[in-house]
């Protein structure tokens, strides 16, 4: 039936296709909705390999079945969406080749399975990882004046994003399922997120001991300076507490603008009456 | 001032859709928004500090999904009032935050539009108009994020350097100093957020040890994030290579399949 259209879909170049995934995945928050997340968007990313593979008008039913599978609920870190994507069309192809063996809903089931750990993934390399060092050396450049502060941090976050999305969007068409399996087989993505995690924090415990300091005016008569006795006991012991905190409240799952407005508050507060003082 | 107010504007526009269509390459983030405001009005210097200052207090933070609270927009205006008034760098942190909070609502606002966009997508597919639906996601989305980016922020800066000159004149200094203070409090709780993301009980000793380097060595930021990716994959290698880094095995399973590699062998 869709011989031509199958047809056209393998004639078409692969650079073109990998293409199409790719800004497929860099464009997967353009319509975020409440209701069902980054849908539309994958539909759009789909769309021209759906658009190939059922040209002809009797085959409307049949694209009008697919665009509607891909416009179920979906959620992924964008780079990571154009492997989904590439793994996407490749099934596609497979279903409009053997329509009657190939369980259609299959494809649904891989692009739900791969959402979670996908983004768990995708979200500590690139914000929780990437981003921090990028921006971290960034902000100690741009501190010293040098502009070099911001190209630096752009320059590393594109060397990762970049290569990222466009072998992702290649792998996935090309050997998405096979690779899927040896994934699944080696732990590939715990690794990953074990490494993600090692690097990531160290930042992040860096950044509470270096990026912002806070310290306590407070003292007993002339001798008795309880900054003095903090720093004795361990450096940066109130930014450490302080941390430690936050993270209590984040954990009780205090909403964020309530946060940021008692910070506010608070910080006011405890500057007038000298309890601790921004350093 | 207009013309000043249009530049501002888009460059928020450009940080917007960053995260729609570039996959969130970072142009986003205050350090780079405030440079480029910095470089547009003309006073390069002052906008790498307060993208540095704005960055610091907002590196924590993280949009995942629907918790769009980010102070990106937000640090672009505060940026371009400072150049525009004058002002000290603090005064960003002080204009960034309401800023933030005015942008917060717009945004909720738009998402329930964008429900309705997704269901007028549903539609156009139904009719088998498939051109129209993919013109609703790729061009009416971003347009639809462009228009609650832009409008905000335009008006902050062209109505804005009358109203701040006011109130940093009106507001007394320990009110400056206690929002420089609640900034670094904010910070904490990015920190805490990055945190709440990545820690688990058996990997919380890496947060420790990278706080206790930082804290007793004094090295800066970039000499950790270069120790800290050392450590990544000397760990990695401990935990999972095959070579003679390998300590004591997890499991028994594992070592029992290693035996029978060898016997394989």
């Amino acid at each position: 039936m869709s011989q031509k259209g199958l047809e056209a879909q393998r004639n078409y170049p692969l650079h073109k296709k990998v293409r199409e995934f790719f800004w497929g995945g860099w464009c997967m928050q353009t319509n975020w909705n409440y209701e069902r997340q980054m849908n539309t968007a994958f539909m759009w990313g789909i769309s021209n390999t759906l658009d190939r593979l059922y040209p002809e008008p009797e085959e409307d039913e049949k694209k009008k079945e697919r665009y509607r599978a891909s416009l179920e609920f979906f959620n992924i870190t964008p780079q990571f969406g154009a492997f989904v994507l590439g793994l996407t069309a490749a099934m596609e192809e497979e279903y409009a080749e053997k329509p009657d063996t190939f369980d259609p809903k299959m494809i649904t089931s891989v692009k739900t399975a791969l959402m979670g750990p996908l983004s768990g993934v995708g979200d500590s390399l690139f914000q929780g990882t990437v981003r921090i060092i990028a921006m971290s050396i960034g902000i100690s450049l741009a501190q010293q004046g040098s502009i070099l502060g911001p190209i630096l941090a752009m320059l590393i976050s594109f060397a990762v994003s970049f290569p990222i999305t466009w072998f992702g969007a290649k792998l996935g068409y090309t050997k998405g399922q096979e690779l899927i399996r040896q994934i699944s087989e080696s732990n590939l993505m715990d690794k990953l997120m074990y490494g993600c995690s090692v690097a990531g924090l160290m930042v992040v415990g860096g950044m509470a001991a270096t990026l912002v300091n806070v310290t306590t005016p407070l003292t007993y008569g002339k001798t008795l300076v309880v900054q003095e006795i903090l720093d004795g006991i361990m450096p940066k012991m109130l930014p450490l507490a302080l941390t430690g905190l936050m993270y209590y409240l984040v954990k009780k799952g205090v909403h964020p603008i309530v946060i940021v407005i008692a910070c506010f508050v608070v910080g006011i507060i405890l500057n007038y009456f000298g309890i601790l003082a921004a350093a | 001032m207009l013309f000043k107010a249009i530049i501002v504007g888009l460059i928020a526009v450009f940080a917007r859709i960053d995260s729609r269509m570039l996959g969130r390459l970072n142009f986003e983030r205050p350090l780079i928004t405030c440079t480029l405001v910095g470089l547009f009005l003309g006073d390069v210097k002052v906008g790498l500090l307060v993208g540095a200052q704005m960055e610091m207090v907002s590196l924590g933070f993280m949009s995942i999904g629907a918790s769009g609270f980010d102070m990106n927009m937000g640090s672009i205006a505060g940026c371009a009032l400072v150049i525009l008034t004058g002002a000290k760098i603090e005064t960003a942190l002080a204009i960034a935050t309401p800023m933030t909070l005015l942008i917060t609502l717009i945004e909720t606002a738009a998402s329930v539009v964008r429900i309705s966009m997704t269901h007028m997508i549903d539609n156009y597919v139904d009719k088998s108009e498939y051109k129209k639906a993919k013109l609703v996601d790729i061009f009416w989305g971003p347009m639809l994020y462009a228009v609650c980016t832009f409008v905000p922020v335009f008006m902050a800066v062209y109505l804005g350097a009358d109203v701040i000159n006011a109130i940093v004149n009106a507001v007394p200094q320990f009110v400056l100093d206690g929002i420089t203070l609640g900034a670094n409090l904010v910070a904490f709780f990015g920190f805490a957020m990055l945190l709440s993301v990545m820690i688990n009980k058996k990997n919380a000793i890496f947060f420790f040890f990278g706080f206790a380097i930082a804290a007793y060595s004094g090295l800066s930021l970039t000499a950790i994030a270069i120790i800290s990716i050392i450590m990544a994959v000397l760990f990695y290698q401990i935990k999972y290579g095959d070579g003679s880094l390998q300590l004591s095995s997890n499991g028994q399973a594992d070592d029992y399949d290693e035996l029978e590699d060898d016997l394989d062998d």
